[in-house]
């Protein structure tokens, strides 16, 4: 027998969600063919059995969250059975319940151990009366435990009949003295348990004391329900990290206004040659990445106890995709030609919006930029994507009247970036160093050909 | 107060207790003429003579009962195992009288007696030299089971088991034999059996070890507090009998979280006993189930590689903590 299990797709994954089975119970499977597909906080990836078979039950339901390590499924080698429990619960998952109990505690080592509330406490503290009274209810109300191995949902399954919240005994003791209804809390621990953490939350969303309200004439308004959108574990992943990067980094902004008509007549030039797609960007990530070369403490990250000046210049590039943000990274891009990294770009971008993005294809960048021109925004600010210490907001080229040498106004092309940098890693001055480099390399489009 | 190894203030102890009261004396294979395995015992014989210093043949069972028998008539014994390995061929003379002669004979006889040895993995020694032995004697009432995790403790311990006047089983670490630190140098400094320590102070999470695996539980604690902001409070427990909790249930009162390190092997180890202590004191206390870092349950291999997977090292005790956090890997 092999078993399928959630993956871990990335450093910062603890859980998938089952997109789609692909094979059924029973089903025969080859090794190598997907069995499943999951969508990780990045990514949906397709999970293929290790072993030639017939597919077990299924472990979770299409649209469950499984924790990272759990089996979705078990593929049974020719004339094997699954575990008579788990057919039986399987297939009658209803059927004389307490029967059926007994038999499987030996299986249930490890469910025993995280569930302390199963025994009688001895605490010290505790007075009886309430928690033996407290707990008789409890193993009455609570029916049949489930197992972990049957086909049930891995999510806390609050308001199921017969089944109980899972919690930690601190958790409890929290709700309890803090009137927290525990039953309404949604448990982010292993298995849903609810943890003192979500009571701490669960409270402070609560206790909000309701103001006096003023008085006011009754007026009619027409009612228009709420929309909520529930969130993907990308979107999750977006606002931790961005919270993560405006809260801790000293955030400050340099404006730059670049002439880059020289560079708009190359790249229709180069279009024009070599009928390649190339765009702007592609222009301005190589100017980027040489500049950058000249300024390592740009390219650098923040530590508690050193700042890494990274020897390698990898850029990552802020992709929309209709679920959110996501930063393919044109690795070394310094030593790519603006062709090659055309090329690139537009293939992890296809990628991207197809969530087929491979972990060391989005992570360890050393700086980002961030390119709204096509969206006609001149220009705006983005958040630092740690560890980077600075990232770069680029405005759209846009033909606009300004003052020439001789001060006699002339219409040319002009672009504004914007970089935001981690002030605990750049000063004012180096940030605008900075700038002026990479405007010799937008404005002197040469450049980008010589690499100085 | 100076600079000692761990042997050092083993011998140290010896020695002073030896100058100290005359009826303290040691046997033990190798430990005269050859100065002991890990040279614990250099010198000695040439100091305090062959009446004080004995060789022994290789007959543990036969210097236990010594002993025992010595310590009734009112010498106060030390017998040194060359591993406490050995000492399983006297778990009778220890166990069956040692540890019962007091309770026997009504209080009216004492057995001020202590066996000391080394313990635990060392490097390729293999399954029958490198076991650890602080549950089994911390099993039986009547003896008192010491395993202390620096050299400061290892010299005042030591001390308290030659001058109590019950048996003592002595865990001496041999990996920590070399291990350098600042011992008092008074002559009548002691450390009481019973009480724990907190080694280090911390407000996150709760770590309960003793021996070798506290040294390696703090060095764990500096790497969480530097690299992650995260403070562990490690409790050395020093004595497993008597075992004093009293400390480690505070800690977790205030962490709410405990993970509990120990070499040895997971089934019925002293990591079991700890949990199963916290949970029973602390259970409103808890927001997850107390973690424990252990050995894994195997003969310990030869071969350098296999024995390396098969003791805890400092990956294991993070998992342990980040399991008690909530804290994804």
């Amino acid at each position: 027998m092999s078993e399928v299990i959630m993956p871990k797709a990335g450093d910062a994954m603890t859980e998938g969600k089952v997109v789609r089975w692909y094979k059924q119970p029973g089903d025969a499977v080859k090794r190598g063919e997907p069995v499943a597909e999951i969508e990780t906080d990045k990514v949906n990836l397709d999970l293929e059995a290790e072993a030639d078979g017939t597919l077990g039950a299924h472990q979770a339901k299409e649209g469950d969250m499984v924790p990272v390590g759990n089996v979705l499924v078990k593929i049974l080698a020719p004339g094997e059975k699954e575990a008579e429990k788990e057919e039986a619960k399987a297939e009658a998952p209803k059927a004389e319940p307490k029967a059926e109990s007994p038999k499987e505690e030996p299986q249930k080592e490890e469910a025993k151990a995280d569930e302390p509330q199963q025994r009688r406490s001895t605490d010290k503290k505790e007075s009886v009366k309430h928690t033996t009274g407290e707990y008789h209810e409890a193993i009455e109300q609570r029916g049949p435990r489930r197992d972990r191995t049957a086909p049930e949902p891995a999510e806390p399954a609050s308001g199921e009949p017969g089944d109980r919240k899972r919690s930690s005994p601190l958790a409890r003791r929290m709700a309890r003295e803090m009137g927290v209804n525990l039953d309404q809390v949604q448990g982010s621990g292993p298995r849903g348990r609810v943890i003192a953490a979500d009571i701490k939350n669960a409270q402070t969303s609560d206790a909000k004391p309701e103001a006096p309200r003023p008085q006011v004439a009754a007026v009619h308004y027409e009612p228009r329900g709420t929309t909520t959108i529930p969130l993907t574990a990308m979107r999750r992943t977006i606002a931790k990290r961005l919270a993560e990067s405006t809260g801790p980094i000293p955030h400050f902004y340099l404006t730059a206004d670049y002439d880059v008509t020289n560079l708009v007549s190359m790249r229709q030039q180069m279009v024009e040659m070599t009928g390649s797609k190339v765009s702007l960007n592609d222009f301005l990530i190589r100017g980027i990445a040489l500049a950058l070369a000249q300024h390592p403490n740009i390219n650098a990250s923040w530590g508690d106890e050193a700042i890494t000046q990274h020897g390698d210049i990898h850029i990552g590039v802020a992709v929309a995709t209709a679920d959110g943000l996501i930063t393919p990274v044109i690795r070394n891009a310094d030593q790519k030609s603006v062709l090659e990294i055309a090329t690139e770009v537009r293939a992890l971008a296809e990628k991207a919006k197809n969530r087929k993005l491979k972990p060391d294809e989005y992570q360890h960048s050393t700086f980002t930029i961030s390119n709204l021109g096509a969206w006609g925004i001149e220009e705006f600010t983005a958040i630092i994507n740690p560890p980077n210490a600075a990232i770069l907001a680029i405005g759209a080229a846009e033909a606009r009247p300004v003052a020439d040498a001789n001060r006699q106004l002339v219409v040319r092309d002009r672009m504004k970036v914007t970089m935001s940098c981690d002030h605990r890693v750049i000063d004012g001055a180096t940030g605008a160093e900075f700038l002026k480099t990479l405007r010799q390399f937008v404005e002197q489009p040469l450049r980008l050909v010589t690499g100085f | 107060m100076s600079e000692k190894s761990y042997r050092d203030a083993i011998r140290d102890a010896m020695m002073e207790e030896m100058d100290r009261d005359p009826k303290v004396l040691i046997m033990g294979e190798d430990i005269g003429v050859y100065e002991g395995t890990f040279r614990i015992t250099a010198g000695m014989l040439k100091k305090y003579g062959p009446k004080r210093v004995i060789d022994t043949p290789i007959a543990e069972a036969g210097m236990a009962g010594t002993a025992v028998g010595m310590a009734m008539l009112g010498l106060r014994p030390i017998v040194e195992m060359m591993t406490m390995n050995f000492a399983i061929v006297a778990a009778d003379q220890i166990l069956n009288h040692a540890a019962k002669v007091r309770y026997f004979s009504g209080g009216q006889v004492d057995v001020p007696m202590v066996i000391r040895g080394p313990q635990g993995v060392g490097v390729q020694l293999s399954a029958q030299h490198s076991q650890s032995f602080e549950s089994f004697y911390a099993h039986f009432p009547g003896i008192h089971v010491v395993a202390p995790a620096t050299p400061a403790d290892a010299k005042g311990m030591l001390k308290t088991a030659i001058r109590g006047k019950d048996p003592v089983i002595f865990l001496e670490s041999a990996a920590l034999y070399g291990m350098k630190g600042e011992v008092p140098d008074d002559p009548d400094f002691t450390v009481p059996f019973g009480k724990s320590r907190i080694a280090r102070e911390g407000k996150d999470v709760t770590i309960v070890s003793y021996s070798r695996m506290l040294q390696l539980s703090l060095a764990v604690a500096d790497k969480l507090s530097k690299d992650e902001g995260v403070e562990c409070e490690v409790i050395d427990l020093r004595t497993l009998r008597p075992l004093d909790m009293d400390p480690v249930y505070a800690s977790v009162e205030k962490t709410h979280r405990a993970v509990v390190v120990q070499e040895q092997w997971k089934p019925f180890g002293a990591a079991a006993e700890i949990a199963a202590s916290i949970t029973e004191a602390c259970f409103d206390d808890l927001d997850a189930p107390v973690y424990r870092v252990t050995g894994e349950d195997v003969p310990m291999p030869y071969a350098r590689n296999l024995e390396l997977l098969a003791v805890p090292h400092e990956e294991h005790i993070l998992r342990g903590i980040r399991k008690v956090m909530y804290v994804a890997e």
